[in-house]
């Protein structure tokens, strides 16, 4: 690592070129948790985006997304805690910041755009005002410039009439539109890295794919990095570079977009990908006959191994380690599907 | 627009109400056992003394004939004689009535003063000294009786250390009053420019508005703290610390989501304190509405008792019409 010893917040270039913007190692997160111990909701996980680049992180529900996502920023929601491992933003140890070096860097640096945004917009402020206070936390900006630069975002992020918009109340607008906005404020001060939190599960198809079409044009304009959270992983294969899915709080395949779909390792990929397959035989092969009651993770061994088809006893005891497979192709499993 | 029709259907029912809440109180007064024409007499009045005044007080007709006559009075504009100090109520209540909205107003102002600052603070750290402060403020000031609180201060500033002006009332007796306008001391010695009066009347109204103010500052601590904390943690309240928003700007956001309800808790402290201030307007011998309508009922005066719940009643109506009018300014979603 090559880390610069300018550690001062908005310093451009302190990493060398080639160097991950992000990277995350061996992040544990845990949840206190009272009476049988469990998994943690992060499991020592491993994890890089380079710049520029889209990366789609797909999982279901609980498997741990929200929280890595979050955990980047370090805000794990409560009362969970990072209790392992680092995470570097251009070779910046983040947990080692403060609170004030922190603040700078969310939503300058490093922003968010996540799902419900009308629900996470301040109902008593207009859009004008909401991106505004944005702009005036991190840019130099005020008055009359907070108002054109607001206007210019409102445009760029393609919402017709962005003059009458900007005086909108968040509940005037429609649900495509608050997306929208809240778009808006995660480019306001151009960020090197967007986190999207399941930022368009809340729509519906068409707006859903207008909005995606913009959240990769903007990135990729700027040269921002994306990381893309979904549980949609038709999505990931039309909008993103590369593809992690994570289950139970680890990362179990990774890899680069035509990799990952062409020769996907892991059974628990298989069995996401077989939902969209439209054959039924696949699908019901790969889901297998688990129960609800055996979907829950184990405390030791594979996370997956109450769930997959080809488990075997080894599965049960040893967590399996991560295995590169092709270039950037690496997945975590004892007996990987092999073409 | 919106606003003017939504007044108008407010005010249409304003008639109504009204006439249902004297009706209850009518019917409550009457329920109170005494009889105004024994006591107004006296212990040596004869049968037919009574029967007479009674004839002349109605007392004979039935309850709802009663009724009748007073609200036909009120409609006019009468509110009866007080026999107590042989006045028209609307004369009395037009001095008392300001002197207890006086100092309610000057009270819930140093209530609101103390309470939103700690409120707030407490709910910004909910560790800390100033939290502490907060739960232990909280809690003393939910737990003194006012009465009490107001005999300690008059005890410490005006026995002991002697600072504070002597508990009889709004005016020391010296004093020349100043023309009554608005029936506010403070107010009228303004516009008469009697800075006498001016400096005399505020000096009274010191200890009472300490006592009130300091006591109501609890539950408008408590509601500012829950609410504000409510609000720290809802969702936008956590995109905005992810938007890297300084913190002050986050509790700032948070503390006007909460405004409304401390909007409430006010209202209902200001429409509670005009009959609740009664035991400190005692102990200051304030001459207020309060202290009024309590003489009233213990010595079967019902005029008094009457005008007293009127007047609270459209004074009531109008807060609730100014709550109405906040909740719009503050929050766009009810325009
Ligand atoms: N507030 C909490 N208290 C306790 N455990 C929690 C809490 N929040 C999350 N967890 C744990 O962390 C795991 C991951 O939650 P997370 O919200 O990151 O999932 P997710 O992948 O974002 O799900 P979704 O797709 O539903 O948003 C959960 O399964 C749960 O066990
Ligand atoms: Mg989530």
């Amino acid at each position: 690592m090559s880390g610069s010893p300018n550690m001062s917040a908005g310093t451009e270039g302190s990493a060398a070129k080639g160097d991950p913007l992000l990277q995350i190692i061996g992040l544990t997160v845990e949840f206190p948790q009272f009476g049988a111990a469990s998994r943690p909701a992060l499991n020592n996980v491993d994890f890089s985006i380079a710049r520029g680049e889209v990366v789609g992180l797909v999982g279901e529900s609980g498997s741990g997304k929200t929280t890595l996502a979050r955990s980047i920023m370090q805000l794990v929601p409560e009362p969970g805690y990072i209790s392992g491992g680092r995470v570097l933003f251009e070779g910046r140890d983040l947990g080692t910041l403060g609170p004030s070096e922190l603040r700078q860097l969310r939503g300058r640096e490093i922003s968010m755009i996540i799902s419900n945004p009308r629900g996470e917009l301040d109902p008593l402020q207009t859009v004008g005002n909401q991106i505004g206070n944005v702009l005036r936390a991190h840019t130099p900006l005020d008055g009359a410039g907070i108002r054109a630069r607001a206007l210019e975002l409102l445009r760029q992020v393609s919402i017709p009439a962005p003059e009458r918009r900007i005086n909108a109340y968040p509940h005037e607008l429609s649900g495509g539109m608050a997306q929208r906005v809240v778009m808006a404020i995660a480019l306001a001060c151009s960020p090197k890295l967007v986190v999207s939190d399941d930022a368009t599960s809340g729509l519906d198809v068409t707006v859903q794919a207008q909005v995606l079409e913009l959240m990769r044009d903007l990135v990729t304009g700027f040269g921002t990095s994306l990381l893309f959270v979904t549980r949609d992983i038709g999505i990931t294969a039309h909008y993103c570079d590369r593809v992690a899915v994570i289950y139970a709080g680890e990362i179990v395949e990774e890899g680069p977009r035509d990799a990952f779909f062409e020769n996907p390792r892991h059974p628990y990929s298989i069995l996401l990908l077989s939902a969209f397959a439209q054959n039924e035989r696949l699908r019901r092969y790969w889901l297998g006959d688990t129960t609800a009651g055996a979907s829950r993770a184990r405390e030791q061994g594979c996370p997956f191994a109450n769930r997959c088809v080809r488990v075997q006893d080894r599965c049960r005891v040893e967590n399996p380690e991560r295995r590169e497979f092709g270039r950037g192709h690496f997945a975590k499993c004892h007996y990987p599907v092999e073409r | 627009m919106h606003l003017l029709a939504y007044i108008g259907r407010r005010l249409l029912f304003v008639i109504p109400q009204l006439l249902g809440i004297l009706f209850v109180s009518f019917m409550l007064v009457k329920l109170i056992p005494g009889d105004p024409a024994v006591m107004m007499l006296g212990p040596f009045a004869t049968e037919d003394g009574l029967a007479k005044l009674r004839a002349e007080l109605g007392l004979d007709r039935s309850i709802l004939e009663q009724f009748g006559i007073y609200v036909m009075r009120v409609l006019e504009g009468d509110l009866g004689t007080s026999w107590q100090t042989t006045m028209p109520v609307t004369s009395d209540l037009a001095q008392r009535f300001p002197a207890t909205l006086e100092l309610v107003t000057l009270s819930l102002a140093l209530a609101l003063l103390i309470g939103i600052p700690l409120g707030v603070a407490g709910a910004k750290n909910n560790s800390g000294i100033l939290r502490k402060i907060a739960d232990y403020y909280g809690l003393m000031a939910g737990s003194l009786p006012d009465f009490w609180f107001a005999l300690v201060l008059i005890f410490v500033f005006y026995t002991m250390l002697g600072v504070a002006p002597a508990p009889l009332g709004r005016l020391d007796f010296v004093i020349i009053p100043p023309d009554p306008v608005t029936g506010s001391l403070l107010i009228d010695s303004i516009i008469a420019g009697n800075w006498a009066a001016l400096r005399n009347a505020a000096g009274h109204l010191v200890l009472p508005v300490l006592t009130l103010g300091i006591i109501n500052a609890g539950p408008i601590l408590k509601m500012t703290q829950s609410t504000t904390e409510r609000m720290l943690q809802s969702d936008f309240s956590r995109y905005a610390e992810m938007c890297g928003l300084p913190r002050h700007v986050v509790v700032r956001n948070a503390l006007r989501n909460a405004l409304p309800s401390i909007v409430t808790i006010v209202s209902v402290l200001y429409g509670f304190l005009i009959g609740g201030a009664v035991l400190v307007e005692i102990v200051f011998s304030w001459g207020g509405a309060g202290q009024y309508a309590v003489q009233g009922v213990l010595n079967s005066d019902l005029n008094p008792v009457l005008g007293f719940v009127l007047y609270s009643a459209i004074l009531s109506l109008v807060i609730y019409l100014i709550v109405d009018l906040l909740y719009f300014i503050i929050d766009p979603r009810t325009r």
